[in-house]
């Protein structure tokens, strides 16, 4: 399969990485994970969830383990994904990027408060 | 339901993806459909789905190409062709089948283009008429059958690009129909014949200048024409059609058939240059029918080179329209409250555009509308949609022989505060209805707006460009085919059939009781 360019990273699939730094999840639990902790303001269509997990899987940011059931969601097979050691560490990278980008802006004083 | 939809979606996407995730993805979607119900949140499911199809299908495609790329580099054998091909599984039969019908249609679609597509030159059309500007605008004008309006005719006359002139047989009319009399060798002076313009092209009585007609070509003296004068004439009119004639397959047939005339020599015993101009004529519409197709002769000589519209003949012929009121010879309320317009030319609307509409303003509450064209002499298009704007509620398209479809071949309707659009309408016609009168009749009478009362029409149809041939033949080449959506035909000779057939003189007296008998029953 072609490389698809991680540099930089587009931000569904930064969004993935953060989404996986906890538990091990499948694609609909990928994507749950992602709309909450984008406060829903990111939901991640199929089309972009699996190209992009298609992706980090292919940079070996993230891996794909056995396939189990989702108790929770009938007894379908679903295949699961888990961060490397390489993914995290380069959400950690573009984490430690936006930081920087971050103080830039206060800074700059484009920010209301310093709330962030 | 919606499950099968998005299973039909996801094939858009490419092959290698379907296999990978093509289960995925439709799991994932029957997770979002399951949880996410109500009126809400299922419209933005799918407005989710389709901005993803949007962004994720170009990515999926791109990515197949630095593949490609990168494949290719290590095949590339030493002086082998290769080819690359975009996925590595072979393509479905219904695939195959499907591109084959593709490419066999756009071939056919190609060749029947090519072979039927010569009558069409819109490029060309548009072209050839971009430097045209005001000066096509003016020769339009026709016969505005006012003495002032004449400065304009005539400009449009000298700049040899003046619509075709009428047949010999409208030009005994307009004469026998009293209007005036063509007055030789009288180019510049006011009062000059408005019937000069119609007959354009005809023979002139002997003009000052023929006195000086040493430049001609042809030698032509009296009438008398020599076999040099025929074969050059000849050929040029050949060369014109197949340049400039709006269906070139008409065109090669009828220069075909030109020259079989001139090859059995029926043309060798014409010295008469009326004559042989009217045997052409003959012989290319025989095989065309297009009346607004003409070779014609001038005894006087042609001028040499297009003159512009000069400022000066427009102010000339705004000072004329101010002074004639706009060649609105009458306004008035009749007996049981028709309204009756005498209007004896289609004014530039330049000029006489407010005239006009207060002219129809000041009818707009009657019952029923006359208007009196028996002594209108024609005009400008865009004045002709103007005033048949009052008598629609939407905008309705005009048919005009001499143009292409444009913005101004629709009426501007609905005029606003205009009661006039459901108001009966007759309009009186003569044997001196001209021109653009004509195409306001032809199209209220095809679009069943207006009843026509009086005589059969002049029939000038005016559609051709003209060319100069010589200093004294030229021909009348229909270069635009307008679109008609009422009949192939139209006025051009024949004139405009009236729907009553009477007298002009009486025509008023008849449209008034129609128009009054039709408001009783109401």
């Amino acid at each position: 399969m072609p490389k698809r360019k991680l540099d930089p990273l587009p931000s569904a699939a930064f969004q993935i990485l953060l989404s996986l730094a906890g538990d091990d999840l499948h694609g609909y639990g990928i994507m749950r994970q992602v709309e909450e902790q984008t406060d829903g303001r990111m939901r991640l269509g199929p089309g972009t969830l699996y190209s992009s997990i298609q992706t980090l899987l292919e940079a070996k940011l993230i891996e794909e383990i056995d396939q189990r059931e989702d108790t929770g969601l009938g007894h379908e097979r679903r295949r699961y994904y888990r961060l490397t050691s390489a993914g995290r560490k380069l959400a950690r990278a573009e984490a430690d990027r936006l930081a920087d980008l971050l103080r830039v802006a206060r800074a700059k004083k484009i920010l209301r408060g310093d709330y962030v | 339901m919606s499950e099968k939809i998005y299973a039909l979606l996801l094939r858009l996407f490419p092959s290698h993806f379907r296999k990978a995730y093509g289960d995925e993805a439709l799991q994932l979607f029957r997770d979002r459909a399951r949880d996410e119900k109500g009126l809400l949140r299922r419209p933005r499911l799918w407005l989710d789905l389709l901005a993803d199809l949007a962004s994720s299908l170009p990515r999926e495609y791109l990515h197949a190409e630095p593949e490609l790329a990168g494949a290719a580099i290590g095949q590339h054998a030493k002086g082998v062709p290769t080819f690359y091909v975009l996925g590595d599984e072979r393509p479905r039969p219904g695939a195959l089948f499907l591109g084959g019908v593709l490419s066999l249609g756009a071939l056919v679609a190609v060749s029947v283009l090519l072979t039927h597509g010569g009558n069409f030159r819109p490029l060309l059309v548009s072209t050839r008429q971009s430097p045209r500007g005001i000066e096509t605008r003016h020769s339009a004008l026709g016969n505005a059958g006012l003495p002032s309006a004449k400065a304009t005719e005539e400009s449009a006359l000298a700049s040899g690009r003046a619509q075709m002139g009428a047949s010999p047989q409208t030009l005994r009319t307009v004469t026998n129909g009293g209007t005036a009399e063509p007055q030789p060798g009288n180019s510049n002076s006011r009062g000059a014949a408005s019937a000069e313009s119609a007959a354009a092209w005809q023979p002139r009585a002997p003009q000052p200048r023929d006195a000086d007609r040493t430049t001609s070509v042809t030698g032509v003296d009296s009438g008398t024409l020599n076999a040099a004068e025929r074969k050059h004439v000849i050929s040029a009119a050949i060369a014109d059609l197949k340049q400039y004639y709006v269906d070139r397959n008409v065109a090669e047939k009828m220069a075909n058939a030109l020259e079989a005339h001139a090859k059995n020599g029926e043309d060798d015993a014409i010295t008469d240059g009326d004559a042989f101009a009217h045997q052409l004529t003959k012989q290319m519409r025989d095989v065309s029918h297009d009346l607004h197709l003409e070779l014609v002769y001038s005894q006087g000589t042609l001028p040499q080179h297009p003159t512009e519209e000069t400022p000066e003949a427009f102010a000339r012929y705004r000072e004329a329209m101010v002074e004639s009121h706009c060649t609105l010879e009458e306004v008035k309320i009749l007996n049981d409250n028709i309204g009756y317009l005498k209007l004896n030319s289609f004014p530039d609307r330049s000029v006489c555009e407010s005239t006009a509409r207060e002219a129809m303003a000041t009818l707009n509450h009657a019952d029923a509308l006359i208007f009196d064209l028996r002594d209108n002499r024609g005009g400008m298009p865009d004045m002709v949609a103007l005033m048949a704007s009052y008598l629609f509620d939407h905008p309705e398209y005009l048919y005009n022989p001499r143009e292409n479809t444009t913005r101004e071949s629709w009426t501007h309707s609905p005029v606003p505060g205009n009661k006039l659009a459901d108001k009966p309408v007759y309009i009186l016609t003569s044997a001196r209805t001209f021109s653009g009168a004509e195409q306001f009749c032809y199209d209220m009478k095809m679009l069943k707006r207006a009843t026509l009362v009086g005589e059969r029409t002049g029939g000038a149809a005016h559609s051709g460009v003209f060319h100069r041939i010589d200093d004294h033949f030229g021909m009348g080449i229909p270069e635009t085919k307008a679109i008609n959506p009422f009949s192939n035909a139209d006025w051009a000779e024949t004139g405009v059939e009236p729907d009553v057939n009477v007298k002009a003189a009486d025509a008023l007296e008849v449209a008034a009781k129609i128009a009054a008998k039709k408001l009783q029953k109401k």
